[in-house]
């Protein structure tokens, strides 16, 4: 979510005037884009500040903060940093930075507005996408499902979706200019439309009609979606996917737990059952999807049991990624106010074990893809001298001896040759685009 | 969020009271929750204490120790004002099946906020509530629900209909399998009744919870 705001604020920064440096000591303008789901996170917001406020001794600097702020934070920040916005009024920060010093009625609101008032106006914001071949759009903003754990819904407000019209309108053009992977963004995107009461189609229905799109404008492109919540998704949705081309087969479904009682204390309202059949009508629907999915590992009061519960469920479910967070305390969160019972060395046990439960299933199932030829979108060269790597249309990593950055950005295939628990090799098969060897 | 104006807050023990706002036209669904705060920083969640049909809205609060909300809530007076926030919350049923379904509410404390919502919305349902407290003072409305259909457990004295916790109550109690059951309050007690409640063969999917702390 937030590369996607930062696309939008170097957009409107450009648009002002302002040119992009990476030497931040060159910078006069400097800013933030916060992320409030981790501690670690924030506390380096305050180190960085902490140090531009020293520079600010020396050189002209004026500072800024947006993004997922807290209101304690958003209070603390008012006092270090220069600006402090909203990301909806972001179309305003040229006219908050050229009436710096004085103090006027966004800079100094203190809290967050949490019904996202003019929200649109920053998705209206043409953003400067920083690949020329990837691109994430902002569907939906705020979440409303209230997790024990999670502090987006008193950081990003209520759920506020964006116009489908729009939505289609920006992935036309995307596709128009060449690009290959969209990926629609949201705190809840399967959630997309429900809180327009009618008024706006639903999440199924907007995958429905930028599959049509893709069928008319026979450009290849991959579209994917994050993050969905289990508790909206439908049979509906996992329909669609499979119908459509364009459509990506990957689906990425956080589970966060695979104990009941530990899904109910973190407020999930998904139970295991519910998740059960969702995988079980992927794997029915979309038999080729890969899936990913979201752990908290040592949430509070998570017992040996409940842990292996979540193991077991890894073991079931045999997903192909999973981004397994150690659990943290987040103030503002309602877990905050609890025990953080399970000491580190544990949480750090049950990470390790989880991730060695995800190496021990993808090798077959990557070892399985051995031999065949697959689709890939070339990201960018490979640690290893002399190869470029991209992913699969279900984001597994392969890599191929090639040199050719003309390659970046394009669909290639490639016959897969060798694989480990996390990535695969390949040999060349097929360009689209002419490479001199 | 919108301002509401007190219209009276009513105590019911030293540290428990119910505020009653202005509805100010906001349509919820009975066991949904809102947020309560103010000067946008401080906001706790509170379950919907009245019913959907009320032309005000109820909130049943305990002051925590150190709590930054409940103490600034504790000390409302009618004319003030909080913000309020919402309606949030899965804790609910389609509306049709109030009439047709059978119910268990288990609450501990606080937690009877929501059940007492289901109750002045829906009277015509086929409910029983288990509440749990220490002290007998903490039943709070209890004149609110049918007597016949509620049991008061009490594990710091005996003057509850049983002595002991709820989670003692129900592990000796027959419940139906295609019961309804809705549990609200502490998550230890939540944890304890799940148990109880899948070892009499209640599935999963017929157990909604709403966690307080």
């Amino acid at each position: 979510m937030n590369l996607s705001d930062g696309e939008r604020v170097n957009a409107v920064l450009n648009e002002a005037g302002y040119e992009w440096t990476d030497n931040e000591e060159e910078a006069g303008l400097i800013g933030i884009l916060a992320c409030s789901v981790r501690q670690k996170a924030i506390d380096k917001v305050y180190s960085r500040i902490h140090k531009w406020n020293k520079w600010k001794n020396t050189k002209n600097l004026v500072t800024f903060i947006s993004g997922c702020v807290l209101p304690d934070d958003h209070e603390k920040f008012l006092k270090l940093f220069d600006i402090t916005f909203q990301m909806k009024d972001l179309p305003k920060l040229p006219e908050m930075i050229s009436q710096y010093g004085i103090a006027t009625p966004t800079h100094l609101k203190v809290g967050i507005d949490p019904h996202n008032e003019n929200i649109e106006e920053f998705w209206n914001v043409k953003p400067n996408y920083q690949s020329g071949f990837e691109a994430f759009i902002p569907i939906q903003n705020g979440c409303d499902k209230f997790c024990t754990f999670c502090a987006v819904p008193y950081t990003r407000g209520r759920e506020v979706s964006r116009p489908s019209k729009d939505i289609i309108t920006e992935v036309a053009l995307l596709v128009a200019q060449g690009y290959k992977s969209i990926t629609l963004l949201g705190q809840n995107v399967n959630s997309y439309g429900l809180d327009k009461k009618g008024e706006e189609i639903n999440f199924p229905q907007l995958l429905r009609e930028i599959g049509e799109l893709g069928n008319r404008l026979k450009k290849e492109f991959w579209l994917y979606f994050t993050s969905p919540h289990p508790r909206d998704m439908t049979d509906e949705v996992i329909e669609v996917i499979g119908q459509y081309p364009v459509l990506a087969k990957q689906i990425h479904l956080p589970m966060q737990s695979g104990d009941d009682k530990v899904l109910m204390r973190m407020n999930r309202k998904h139970n295991m059952e519910k998740y059960r059949h969702i995988i079980e009508t992927i794997r029915r629907v979309i038999p080729q999807a890969t899936i990913f999915t979201d752990i908290i590992v040592g949430f509070t009061g998570e017992t040996d049991e409940q842990f292996d519960n979540t193991r077991k469920a890894m073991e079931e479910f045999k997903f192909n990624m999973s981004y397994t967070a150690i659990y943290s305390p987040r103030p503002g969160a309602t877990s905050h106010r609890w025990i953080d019972d399970v000491p580190q060395e544990e949480k750090k046990r049950r990470l390790h074990v989880l991730t060695e439960e995800l190496r021990k299933h993808n090798l077959p199932f990557n070892s399985n893809l051995v031999g065949q030829t697959k689709r890939i979108l070339v990201r960018g060269t490979d640690r290893k001298e002399g190869y470029l790597s991209g992913h699969t249309e279900g984001k597994l990593i392969v890599r191929f001896a090639a040199e050719n950055e003309k390659l970046i950005g394009q669909f290639v295939d490639v016959k897969i040759t060798s694989a480990s628990d996390f990535s695969m090799e390949g040999e060349l098969v097929k360009t689209e685009v002419e490479v001199v060897a | 969020m919108k301002e509401h104006k007190v219209i009276q807050t009513r105590q019911l023990t030293e540290s428990t009271f119910v505020i009653r706002l202005e509805r100010n036209e906001m349509i919820f669904q009975t066991g949904q929750f809102i947020l309560l705060g103010f000067n946008g920083i401080d906001r706790r969640e509170y379950s919907v204490y009245s019913g959907e049909k009320d032309d005000f809205i109820e909130v049943l609060v305990r002051e925590v120790e150190g709590g930054k909300v409940s103490a600034k809530l504790k000390r409302l007076k009618a004319g003030d004002t909080v913000q309020v926030d919402g309606p949030f919350g899965f804790f609910k049923f389609s509306p049709d099946m109030y009439a047709v379904k059978k119910f268990l509410f288990v609450a501990t404390g606080t937690g009877i906020s929501p059940f007492h919502s289901f109750v002045r919305t829906h009277s015509e349902m086929d409910y029983r509530l288990v509440h749990g407290v220490r002290f007998a003072e903490e039943a709070y409305d209890h004149r609110d629900f049918d007597p016949d259909r509620l049991t008061l457990c009490t594990s710091g004295e005996t003057k509850g209909d049983f002595y002991g916790r709820v989670t003692t109550y129900l592990a000796e109690q027959n419940i139906e399998k295609d019961t309804n059951c809705f549990l609200c309050g502490n998550s230890e007690m939540i944890y304890e009744v799940f148990d109880i409640l899948t070892g009499k063969g209640i599935p999963v999917s017929n157990i909604f919870s709403e966690v307080y702390f």
